[in-house]
């Protein structure tokens, strides 16, 4: 049996699951990957076989003539990128083992942001560094969904 | 540190949500599990942003824990900020600037959460030879995407070029 991939975005409303090989993993350095993500820099793969949204569905942006981005509209997590009709990309952060996505292509390296370079010259600093960050571990909790299907989802009682 | 505010301005890809601030703080990448999910990538870059205003839009918000909150556009989905409850600066997701290079990250924070192949990501060998059925339909490829600048209108008032 193939291996089973699962993922959503941050709040748990929407869910997905897609059965393995991996057919593509990349990360993309270009502008609108940059914009869509808010990030430097946007890993994706894809699959081929066909991704099913077990909780909920994207709401998609079409960002070019091309493109449709998805994204989760109640926490805003961007979940995929498809060309036409062509496979589905997910976000591979938003896996629940995104350590299982290794990235063997990159795309669009002239668009690179300057710190890409520098990645492993940045000094570390690990939480809880400072009595302010101490403080707030303390009594925060998270209302992440957990990295793994739920049966149901928010938990019962648990404020937003 | 940049301290050009012209230059401190930003939004979402749609460009329903904009911003501007007037000066930034210490730009970081973290890597805890909350930001890779939120983000939908490998770690959330954020600069902290000090007098930050909303010029077109506002963002929408999920309460991701009880003490922080996170900014996105309800329209397009792009990640914009983190918010710590009290505080009065927010950290604003460096991608979402017009000019991501105004911020460039000195430090990684929670580093228990790195992906293992973090380290490895500056050695990926980069595609370069594009295949017919890719450039083909590249070919007459438009953008929807709101520019890296401030508009007076948007969308386009007659449309996009066709």
């Amino acid at each position: 049996m193939s291996e089973i991939f699962t993922g959503g975005c941050q709040c748990g409303a929407v869910r997905y699951r897609v059965e393995g090989p991996v057919r593509h993993a990349s990360i993309c350095n270009c502008r609108m990957c940059q914009k869509a993500l808010g990030n430097l820099m946007a890993p994706f793969a894809s699959f081929e076989a066909r991704v099913d949204w077990t909780r909920g569905k994207p709401t998609y942006f079409q960002s070019s003539t091309r493109v449709r981005r998805g994204f989760c509209n109640r926490c805003g997590t961007p979940l995929s990128y498809q060309w036409g009709e062509h496979n589905l990309s997910l976000t591979i952060g938003s896996f629940d083992r995104p350590d299982q996505l290794l990235p063997t292509v990159e795309f669009a390296r002239d668009n690179r942001h300057p710190v890409f370079a520098h990645y492993n010259d940045l000094v570390e600093e690990p939480l809880g560094s400072t009595d302010e960050e101490r403080d707030l571990l303390a009594i925060l909790k998270s209302y992440q969904h957990p990295d793994q299907d739920t049966e149901s989802w928010p938990v019962e009682g648990r404020g937003r | 540190m940049q301290q050009n505010n012209s230059k401190l301005t930003g939004g979402c890809q749609c460009g329903a949500v904009r911003f501007r601030a007037d000066r930034l703080g210490r730009p970081s990448i973290c890597h805890c599990r909350m930001c890779q999910k939120a983000f939908g990538s490998f770690f959330g870059p954020l600069v902290t942003g000090y007098g930050v205003a909303w010029t077109r839009g506002a963002p929408k918000y999920f309460r991701s824990s009880n003490k922080v909150r996170r900014g996105f556009c309800g329209d397009c989905g792009t990640p914009l900020t983190y918010e710590v409850e009290g505080e009065e600066s927010i950290e604003l997701a460096i991608g979402a600037f017009d000019d991501p290079t105004v911020a460039a990250p000195v430090i990684q924070v929670n580093p228990t959460d790195k992906l293992p192949f973090f380290h490895a990501l500056t050695g990926l060998p980069v595609r370069t030879e594009y295949s017919p059925a890719w450039m083909t339909p590249s070919a007459g490829l438009r953008s929807y995407q709101h520019p890296d600048h401030d508009t007076a209108v948007w969308p386009p008032e007659k449309g996009f070029p066709s």
